[in-house]
């Protein structure tokens, strides 16, 4: 017998059975309004379910060889990460979190600016509003399941911010550490968060995510004077699609299916190509040089910390993510009616430009982080000191055993958290210097009572001798000096 | 049993009146009411009611005043006049209460009296259980004295690790039955709060305090009788109460459904989520770190230690590190190696005498002060001992900065 019949018997007496043609086929087909431009723009939510279901699939394959224990933990990822297909998972797995994260965020611009979240699409609004908290907060547990030390002091840090919630600070941290330290039980909560009690709440909230959208029907884009009524909206919405909707599935959703796949595929390619993070040192406590750092999704987050002015600080941590919070929430309470075209709610465009500016600075200067004291920093080469001996020589040697270069550079070489100290001696006096030195500043520690006399003799002799014409040239840079001095610069 | 009646008891009582409280607050507002009876009888009422809520109510402050603030309570009774004159005081309230109390029940119990016609099967029970209250109370009072006293170290310390969802019934499973009684039937008490009359307490009409007065004007002499002409004129119909019928089955079923559903809901998740709560807590150990004159004077050096819990389980997680300067031959201090701005690990520069945090760049002096960068306070040190030669290191909770 041929086998495609057999498959559609069997599909029959499936069907006959569950009733899901009869059930789930008008669901599938049901009509929604034609996008004629802004078509492609109505992908992005389907895109990151698909990408939340990537995540629950090879989520289920990572735990299968995870092991929930602070001391075991780290042990088994590398168990993962040293079979072949194990390392592919976990690429999987880390680049369909960064798609999600990216997708959900789309998707919230385009619904915002398009107005689809006015009537009669508010819950639609306030349910994804718990999704991309969700999401955000998955990415952060999921950062730290990878139980480096990057993944320990990222529930150190975690517990210092929730501790500067007032009056219940303090217990909030130790809540989220399980005890009185990170140890053997702050994993396992983590854990439970990551792959159960978040899981299970997105799963809740998509469900009722999906059941608005066809209770409410897709929203048909926005036209400028075509404003939202409550008392008309629906009558309209509803002619509107019998005159012009097509049938979701598949005239419009093959788009979706489209870009899910490109999506996927590019998952896939970044998980094959460039592979999961790499681990870094065991979680020990004791391995006190480490330099925490959030995972890309945060890294703006990371520098708005660092720049904000310290009084500022306590307020930010808290109240930062309550204004965002609310914020979501009144979107939709307080704009529920009028204009839906982002033309004539140009706030909305200025607002979402704001938003996309500020992260995308912060992300940039995040991966610099001008604000962290390179204690990596080597001593000065003779090359940029200039002498082997002498004062100069030895006031080098102060500047780097000090700790002025984690923070300072000499020709290229040291911290930029403060200024750019390769031509001190043309722009200071030594009085000057010394009275820097001695009195320190907002950013800078005093060093009165840490120097001797001689030591900083030499070091203000080393700093007098750094002049803009002493700069010696690297070598890389030796032709490009060459043609700037052919162009007569 | 111990721990039905003073763990899961009380939770169970007050998750009722709480949840069955706000559900009879929203669907049925006007029944938040005493249901005076004052209309159909008043002299048994004023004598009764008078004296069991002035006493009642005293003798509550008093219950709650030493709960919220213990310490207080325990300075104010460490002298022996204060404390007798207090029991003094409680046990005349409580006869107060209990005179109150008979009266009330009293005038509910001859059969023509108007006051009985009106009563429920659920008021008898309160009415009980308040009397098998003041009646206990009483009896503590005269025969298990000075119950202000050791009720700082009994049931204050039972309630509070309820509140704080840590139940430890540990200081009240001791007592004799007769106290615990007084216990479990206060939070019956609790219990009925939302199924009956008492939830007046939350309709007191405070505003009356504030608001402008009212002089009551009498249209005729109150002590003359009524005329008869007047009643007869002024009979007002009363609306006979709906015969029990299928909509009031429907809505008795509805009820049911949600009490039995919140109940059961409850008994799943109140042990999950006090799990959850439930901080470990470590006792604070002292470990060893090693011979006291390993150590060179002046400067700081990393030392781990087992932190006050490992787990099994708990592999590297289990070790803590801290800076360690010897200052003395005999004086130790450690700092925690956790920056206070946001708990990164700070390192120390042994030449430049500084703490250097690689996060932000916070900075500390070697005494632990601020030195710059955006740390709001020194680092925080660890106590620290030299026992025979070995200097030892308590273990100590991450320093969290709280504002």
């Amino acid at each position: 017998m041929d086998p495609v019949r057999i498959l559609k018997q069997i599909w029959r007496w499936f069907d006959d059975l569950t009733g899901f043609s009869q059930s789930l086929g008008p669901i599938m087909a049901h009509p929604v309004p034609k996008a004629r431009k802004t078509r492609w723009f109505y992908v992005f939510g389907s895109a990151t379910l698909i990408a939340f279901l990537v995540q629950v699939v090879t989520g289920i394959a990572l735990s299968s060889a995870y092991v929930t224990g602070s001391g075991q933990a780290y042990d088994s990822l590398c168990f993962i990460t040293s079979s072949p297909i194990g390392r592919i998972i976990r690429g999987i797995h880390y680049f369909g979190a960064s798609a999600m994260i990216i997708l959900i965020g789309l998707h919230t611009i385009r619904v915002y600016l398009m107005g689809a979240y006015k009537y009669p699409r508010q819950m639609n609004w306030l349910t994804g509003a718990g999704l991309l908290l969700f999401t955000l907060l998955m990415a952060f547990t999921g950062q730290l399941l990878r139980w480096d030390q990057m993944g320990f002091w990222t529930a150190v840090v975690a517990a210092e911010q929730a501790g500067r919630a007032p009056l219940i600070g303090n217990w909030l941290g130790h809540f989220l550490l399980a005890g009185n330290t990170v140890g053997g039980a702050t994993l396992s909560r983590f854990f439970a968060a990551h792959v159960f009690f978040l899981p299970a709440l997105m799963f809740l909230f998509i469900a009722v995510h999906l059941y608005l959208v066809i209770f409410n029907g897709i929203s048909e884009p926005p036209k400028a004077g075509r404003p939202v009524d409550p008392r008309t909206y629906r009558r309209w919405y509803h002619s509107l699609l019998e005159r012009e909707g097509i049938p979701f599935w598949p005239q419009a959703a093959w788009r979706d299916v489209l870009f899910g796949s490109i999506v996927v595929l590019a998952i896939f390619v970044l998980a094959l190509v460039v592979g999961p993070p790499e681990l870094g040192k065991p979680p020990d406590p004791t391995i006190i040089s480490a330099s925490p750092r959030p995972d890309w999704y945060f890294m703006w987050y990371f520098a708005l910390l660092s720049l904000i002015p310290k009084w500022s600080e306590r307020w930010v941590i808290i109240l930062g993510p309550l204004v965002f919070g609310l914020f979501l929430i009144l979107v939709p309470l307080l704009g529920s009616r009028g204009e839906r075209s982002p033309l004539r709610r140009p706030w909305s465009i200025l607002i979402i430009l704001s938003v996309v500016f500020v992260i995308a600075h912060y992300w940039v200067v995040g991966i610099r982080a001008p604000w962290s004291p390179r204690l990596d920093a080597l001593p000065l080469p003779s090359s940029v000191v200039g002498v082997a001996d002498g004062p100069i020589a030895a006031g080098a040697r102060v500047f780097y055993d000090k700790g002025c270069e984690y923070c300072h550079t000499i020709s290229g070489y040291g911290g930029i958290r403060g200024p750019d100290l390769s031509d001190a001696g043309d722009r200071m006096s030594a009085a000057q210097m010394a009275t820097r030195i001695f009195s320190g500043g907002e950013n800078m520690p005093s060093y009165r009572g840490n120097l001797k006399p001689e030591e900083l003799a030499s070091l203000l002799a080393f700093l007098a001798s750094r002049h803009r014409v002493q700069l010696p040239t690297p070598p890389a840079l030796q032709g490009l000096a060459r043609q700037e001095a052919a162009h007569g610069r | 049993m111990q721990t039905f009646f003073f763990i899961a008891f009380p939770y169970i009582a007050l998750i009722l009146a709480i949840g069955v409280g706000l559900y009879r607050y929203f669907s049925h507002r006007f029944t938040y009411s005493s249901l005076s009876s004052q209309l159909l009888e008043n002299r048994h009422l004023f004598w009764g009611s008078v004296s069991w809520h002035y006493g009642i109510t005293l003798i509550l402050v008093a219950h709650v005043l030493p709960w919220l603030f213990p310490r207080a309570a325990a300075a104010v009774l460490g002298d022996a006049t204060r404390l007798f004159v207090l029991e003094l005081t409680g046990l005349a309230l409580g006869f107060y209460c209990v005179f109150g109390i008979i009266v009330l029940i009293a005038r509910r119990l001859p059969n023509d009296s108007r006051a009985r016609a009106v009563t429920s099967p659920m008021d008898w029970i309160l009415l009980l259980v308040l009397a098998f209250q003041v009646l206990s109370g009483v009896g503590i009072a005269l025969f298990e004295r000075w119950g202000s006293a050791w009720y700082l170290s009994t049931a204050v310390p039972w309630l509070w690790s309820l509140v704080r969802l840590h139940p430890d019934a540990s200081t009240v499973t001791g007592l004799p039955v007769f106290i615990q009684s007084h216990l479990i039937s206060g939070f019956v008490v609790v219990l009925l709060f939302p199924f009956t009359r008492l939830v007046h307490i939350f309709a007191i009409p405070i505003e009356y305090l504030w608001r402008p007065y009212q002089v009551v004007i009498w249209n005729r002499d109150p002590r003359q009788p009524v005329s008869s002409t007047l009643t007869t004129s002024t009979t007002v119909s009363m609306p006979t109460p709906p015969a029990p019928n299928h909509l009031d089955r429907r809505r008795l079923l509805v009820r049911f459904s949600i009490l039995a559903g919140s109940v059961s809901a409850a008994i799943v998740g109140i042990p999950s989520i006090a799990f959850l709560l439930g901080l470990r807590k470590a006792p604070e150990v002292w470990r060893g770190l090693g011979a006291a004159d390993s150590f060179q004077i002046g400067q700081a050096v990393e030392v781990s230690f087992l932190d006050s819990s490992p787990l099994p389980w708990s592999g590297v997680t289990a070790r803590t590190a801290a800076w360690l300067r010897r200052e003395s031959p005999e004086q130790f201090i450690a700092f925690a190696i956790n920056c206070t701005h946001l708990g990164c690990p700070v390192r120390w520069l042994p030449n430049a005498d500084l703490f250097m945090c690689p996060c932000h760049g916070g900075v500390f002096y070697k005494d632990g002060t601020v030195a710059s960068g955006p740390p709001p306070k020194a680092l925080v040190t660890y106590p620290v001992r030299v026992r025979d030669g070995m200097v030892e290191i308590l273990t100590s909770p991450l320093p969290i900065t709280s504002v």
